[in-house]
Order: C-alpha cells, then sequence, then structure tokens
C-alpha cells in the first residue's frame, strides 16, 4: 500500500498540480514561518516562497518518498535563501559557523517574531529570539516549532548531529537565561 | 545532592527535549524528577520557553497560495512549451523509417548486383585472361562504391524526395 510520503513522490515526478495545490496549502504557513525566523525579517519572504515551490516543481524527482516531506522541503528553502542572501544587499551574510546563516533585520524595521508576537511575554521572547544566534535560533525552530528531529534538522543544515544538537543547548540556555533568569 | 548532580540531570532534560536521550537515562531522569524540586523547576522554565516558541502567530499573506499556484501553471507551461520545442527539433533531425528502408534495400541491391556483375565479367573476359584480382578491383570501384554512395544519399535525402519510389 502506498503511504502519503510515497503519494507525494510520485505527485512530484508527474507534475500533478492537484498533488502540488494540497502540499502548498498544506505547508505554507510552516514555510513562511522558517523563511521568516531564518532570515530574520517578514520582508521578502513572500518571493522566497514562491521560489521554493517553483524548486519543488522542478526538482519534485529527487524526493524519494521514503522519509518525511518537512526536511526535504525546508532544505530546498533554505538553499533558495541562501542563495538570495549571497546575491541580494538586502540580506547580510556572515558565516561564522560554516553553514552560511547569519541574518539580520534591516534597521528599524521589527523583527518576524516582534510582529507576530500577540503578548508581552511573547515580545520579550521575541526581543530575545532576537538576539540569538541565527544557526541556534534556527536549530530551535527547527526542532521546537516545526518538530523536526536531530537528524532531520541535521540533513537540512548541513551540520553533524552533535553540533545541531549543541546550538539548541546554547540556544535554550540563552533563552532560559534571559526569559527565567537561570544562569547558563 | 550537590550542584554538579543537579548540572548532569539538567543536561540530561536538555538532551531529554531535543530528542537523544537514551530510554534507560529518560528512566532514571524521571525518577530524578520525582523527587528534586530544582530540576523539576527548570524542566517547567525550559517547558516554558519552548511553549513560548509556539505562541507566535505568523502572518500569511491570503493570495499568497494562489500566486505561488499561478507561478507554478506559468512554469509548468512555459517547461512543457520548451519540451515540445526540444522533441519537435529531434524529430526534424532525425532520419526517417522510410530512408533506412530505401538504404537498406540500395544496400543488398548494390551487394547482390556488384555479385551479379562478377560472376558475368568473369564468364565474359574468360578469352582475355583477366587476373581475377583485377577483376574484383574493378567490379568495386566501377559497380559497388557508387552503388553504396548512392545508397547512402538516399539516408540524406529531404522529405518529399526521399525513398525508393
Amino acid at each position: 500500500m502506498e503511504s502519503d510520503t510515497q503519494r507525494i513522490a510520485v505527485g512530484l515526478r508527474r507534475r500533478d498540480f492537484a498533488v502540488l495545490e494540497t502540499l502548498v496549502e498544506q505547508y505554507q504557513y510552516r514555510l513562511v514561518r522558517y523563511l521568516a525566523s531564518l532570515l530574520g525579517r517578514r520582508d521578502g519572504v513572500d518571493d522566497l516562497v514562491q521560489e521554493t515551490w517553483l524548486r519543488v516543481l522542478e526538482r519534485g524527482e529527487s524526493y524519494d518518498g521514503y522519509s518525511r516531506f518537512e526536511p526535504w522541503l525546508f532544505r530546498v528553502a533554505r538553499n533558495i535563501a541562501l542563495d538570495a542572501m549571497r546575491k541580494g544587499p538586502m540580506f547580510s551574510l556572515d558565516s561564522h559557523e560554516g553553514d552560511g546563516v547569519r541574518s539580520l533585520p534591516a534597521s528599524g524595521e521589527p523583527s518576524p517574531y516582534t510582529l507576530a508576537a500577540r503578548t508581552q511575554d511573547a515580545e520579550r521572547l521575541a526581543h530575545s529570539l532576537q538576539t540569538l544566534e541565527p544557526a541556534c535560533r534556527e536549530a530551535l525552530v527547527l526542532r521546537f516549532q516545526e518538530d523536526l528531529s536531530l537528524q532531520e534538522i541535521s540533513g537540512i543544515v548541513g551540520a553533524p548531529v552533535s553540533t545541531v544538537a549543541s546550538r539548541i543547548y546554547r540556544g535554550l540556555a540563552a533563552l532560559r537565561l534571559q526569559l527565567e533568569g537561570y544562569p547558563a | 545532592m550537590n550542584i554538579d548532580h543537579h548540572g548532569t540531570f539538567q543536561r540530561m532534560i536538555d538532551e531529554s527535549l531535543a530528542g537523544v536521550l537514551s530510554a534507560d537515562k529518560e528512566q532514571s531522569l524521571r525518577a530524578h524528577l520525582s523527587s528534586c524540586a530544582a530540576c523539576g523547576e527548570y524542566l517547567s522554565a525550559t517547558n516554558r520557553v519552548i511553549a513560548g516558541l509556539s505562541g507566535f502567530s505568523f502572518e500569511v499573506n491570503p493570495a499568497l497560495n494562489a500566486r505561488v499556484m499561478a507561478a507554478i501553471r506559468v512554469q509548468a507551461e512555459e517547461d512543457r512549451g520548451i519540451l515540445a520545442r526540444a522533441t519537435g527539433t529531434m524529430r526534424q533531425n532525425s532520419v526517417p523509417f522510410r530512408n533506412w528502408a530505401a538504404f537498406a534495400g540500395a544496400l543488398s541491391l548494390s551487394f547482390v548486383g556488384s555479385e551479379l556483375v562478377y560472376q558475368m565479367a568473369a564468364r565474359l573476359t574468360v578469352p582475355m585472361q583477366i587476373d581475377s584480382a583485377q577483376l574484383r578491383a574493378g567490379v568495386l570501384a566501377f559497380w559497388l562504391l557508387p552503388s553504396l554512395c548512392a545508397a547512402l544519399c538516399l539516408l540524406a535525402a529531404p522529405g518529399q524526395k526521399r525513398g525508393l519510389a
């Protein structure tokens, strides 16, 4: 019997519009959230989302259907975002950890988390997130917002599982210190 | 319990939340948490941070899905057009079956005809005592090679003029 992921893989290979439409509806919000947190800004995210789905259309046959779809989608989105960072002046890139993630919001522009905060606690968390190393923030978002395993995150960011784990510990420690007063 | 002991368990809490703690360590962590208020508070604080991460509500442009699907359709149409053009060019450049059939026929006739010409020439030239090697060379140069060239021309013949007819 064909699993959901295998149905997706077959649909992508055939460039089935119905499958693509379902995927767009199902994953659009998470894609926007991931790209906004990756870039540290909301501006320009819609263009990258569109670019990501066009890449999915173009390279859909490379999804094997044996693993979950989300990590594959996020890896595509991440590559698109990194390309945009390298090409465009709108994003800054400072790859001190070797995987190319270093983004900052434009001066004066509120972060996507500040825009998405609905409570005072959320505003504090938004501020703390913005001060985190982007690589740690990305690891936290992928683990706790997107509910991905460390192996899946490792596949997306192209770093060893141990590195991803240490980013998560560092990120949690920093947020605990800022929000709960726990020393690291 | 000393601070290092708490430190070890708090590290295990982080590992558990990251999803990398082994089952037996998970069990010993649970046993510790049931009796340690400090580590329990550490877990609660960490869970509050994690819960906060899920508390954001990002706004998505309501027209984004339609925009994406429209772009996908345009791209797919373009790809289909490119594919159709490429297939058309390949068809134009490929040698049609009729030409191959004409070539095969001409090739067979060339060899059969050459053999017949050789046999006939051998009988007619008996009184002249011509060497058979010379006769073969003559048939090759003046019969077989020109017929092969003619057969090859059939392969390169353009659409309307191609074929045996």
